[in-house]
């Protein structure tokens, strides 16, 4: 695999965690925090490639992604173990479900 | 080797570590702990010339409340289990979301990222560690709050929690990040929760206002640490200027930094460009709108001559100064003509801005930067050399023109030595720079891996001796740095491990502390 790629080798599918729900919450007490917000999903994968990997991926950094019909195993694997000066992300950063909305939404585009 | 655990910790058996896993269990439920190969791979890879393996945690923990957190440590105590905290995990460069130690449980705090408050007059923010700058960004975009951030350049997925923690540093006004902290809220190793500053104080409504309290500031020892674990973390925010102007200043030869750091100096120090000031090298820019195989191949350093084509071809200096001016029209105005004076004096200076270069791809992202806009462009760097490998070299120079050439050449001739390339640049603070060099190198070459990693060991080396000190560093060279500031430091910083983390369970190593 090494340098096979004739352009840009930095693969960088960014993720994070939105707020779905940013709670302006009571923060008079740790003990009011047992009901924090663990809830939070990424809406789509449109919103997941807009945030994150389309910092890269939609410009000069990183290989574009969409309108290859990347394989979603492919793109699971890539975004869970990292690719070169890709980092990897992890379940907190992008949950499984999230993750297969988005590699859907890679391949479909 | 345990069959069970991809690493265990230190002086851990199999049995104990079994039962320590079965406590965070109960606590979190088993699908915030993971402790399998396939789970534990996003937290393996690191950008560092060492074995991933060296870093490999045994577990890591998803929490999401303080009180999960007071349990863990409680856990880690019975247990004498060390745990490695992270927030976004980003700390691309430095060790990413690997531990400093192999078999360290990870606590993965990025799942922790509610925005608890931004008030819009006083501007300022209470943040939980996994909050990102994005998801920031777009809170206050959507709820109008006419705020900037300052951020480092991997913004989008880095956050302020753990950029601050690591005393990082962004672009604008208030890029020394550390000196606009205020407030923390700090898990202890025995469990207690302590409020810093005013935030001690029943009732208080100043805990983001007033840094102080009452009594020895506290903030500090919670940087680059492993005393406590933060988990609210407060800080200041900048108004949005009513306007911004932001312009480079190129030069042709690398001795041209004397005189830059000359004009510089005194407009930084006086106010006039209030930001913090970029001095970047062609081949820190280079890599946003060119390819190092245009310009030179086989093994070796890139020659001076290569990089001067490069820098013709593609309308580089050999310095870049990128700086912005911030306030009304008419303070600009006339800043302006106080910058455009002093660095129109010598005729070395190309000045430049938005008119003339708006649309260069390099000019585009530090602008965005400097008024904290989301921007992934500078991980352009990590097409230098390909490969994902990268370690930030981050001496700190004084802002004085023979010191930066001195720092510069110095640095150069070392790498050259590895046949590694020079990307430097300097982030100006008032009196100090943070040289800061991206030590690119090809980590699926074998052979640039040990160079690499010969070459950081040496520049620490030589470095130190010369008297010039580290601000920061990756994990794998912790230890190193932290002798060369010498052994009573290092006594007072093991002093107070013992008596917060009488059982070392947080972050055995962060900057060379047990």
């Amino acid at each position: 695999m090494r340098k096979t790629n004739p352009v840009r080798t930095v693969t960088a599918l960014m993720l994070s965690m939105s707020v779905a729900a940013a709670m302006m919450a009571d923060i008079a007490c740790a003990a009011a925090e047992t009901n924090a917000d663990k809830g939070f999903r990424w809406r789509d994968g449109v919103e997941v490639y807009s945030k994150v990997c389309g910092y890269c991926h939609g410009g000069q950094v990183g290989p574009r992604i969409l309108g290859r019909e990347l394989p979603p195993e492919y793109i699971r694997a890539i975004v869970r173990n990292g690719s070169r000066a890709m980092p990897p992300f992890r379940p907190s950063e992008i949950d499984d479900e999230s993750l297969a909305k988005l590699a859907e939404y890679i391949q479909r585009n | 080797m345990s069959n069970k655990y991809i690493a265990l910790p230190k002086g851990i058996s199999e049995k104990t570590f079994d039962s320590a896993i079965a406590d965070f269990r109960s606590v979190l439920g088993d699908a915030a702990v993971f402790t399998s190969a396939q789970q534990l791979a996003p937290y393996i890879k690191t950008m560092m010339p060492v074995p991933d393996s060296d870093h490999a945690p045994s577990a890591a923990l998803m929490a999401t409340t303080v009180e999960e957190i007071q349990k863990i440590v409680g856990i880690c105590n019975r247990y004498k289990v060390p745990i490695w905290t992270i927030s976004t995990g980003k700390n691309l460069g430095y060790g990413s979301a690997a531990p400093a130690e192999r078999g360290q449980v990870v606590l993965d705090l990025k799942r922790m990222n509610r925005i608890l408050e931004v008030d819009k007059d006083l501007a300022y923010a209470l943040v939980e560690p996994g909050v990102t700058y994005k998801q920031l960004y777009d809170y206050i975009a959507e709820h109008k709050l006419g705020l900037w951030l300052s951020m480092p350049a991997p913004s989008a997925i880095a956050g302020p929690v753990g950029n601050t923690l690591d005393r990082g540093v962004g672009y604008t006004p208030y890029g020394e990040h550390f000196l606009f902290a205020c407030g923390m809220e700090v898990v202890l190793a025995n469990g207690e929760v302590l409020r810093t500053g005013m935030g001690s104080m029943p009732n208080s409504n100043t805990w983001q206002v007033f840094k102080w309290g009452y009594g020895p500031y506290l903030d500090g020892i919670f940087t680059q640490s492993n005393y406590g674990i933060v988990t609210k973390f407060g800080f200041w925010l900048m108004p949005a200027p009513p306007a911004f102007k932001p312009f480079v200043i190129q030069y042709e030869n690398e001795e041209d930094i004397v005189e830059i750091v000359e004009i510089i100096r005194p407009l930084r120090i006086s106010g006039v460009i209030p930001n913090a000031v970029v001095i970047a090298h062609a081949l820190y820019e280079a890599p946003v709108k060119a390819r190092r195989s245009d310009y030179v191949t086989g093994p070796g350093s890139i020659p001076d001559a290569a990089v001067r084509k490069l820098a013709k071809d593609h309308h580089l200096g050999i310095w870049n100064v990128y700086a912005a001016l911030y306030g009304t029209q008419e303070q600009i105005d006339l800043n302006w003509k106080i910058v455009t004076q002093a660095f129109g004096k010598s005729g070395k200076a190309k000045i430049l801005t938005e008119r003339e270069v708006g649309d260069d791809p390099a000019f585009k992202y530090r602008a965005a930067l400097m008024r904290g806009d989301m921007t992934l462009q500078e991980f352009s760097l990590y097409n230098w050399r390909g490969g994902g490998g990268s370690m930030w070299f981050a001496p700190v120079s004084q802002a004085r023109g023979s010191e930066t050439l001195k720092q510069m050449a110095l640095t150069k001739q070392i790498l050259a030595k590895y046949g590694l390339d020079y990307s430097g640049e300097f982030i100006v603070g008032m009196r100090d720079m943070h040289h800061i060099v991206d030590v690119l190198y090809d980590k699926t070459d074998p052979g640039q891996v040990k160079a690499a990693y010969q070459c950081f060991d040496e520049l620490l080396t030589i470095f130190s001796a010369q008297g010039y000190g580290t601000y920061r560093v990756n994990t794998a060279f912790m230890d190193k740095v932290a002798e060369t500031y010498g052994p009573v430091q290092r006594q007072v910083h093991k002093t107070l491990k013992k008596a917060l983390d009488p059982n070392g369970i947080l972050a055995p190593g962060k900057s060379g502390i047990r």
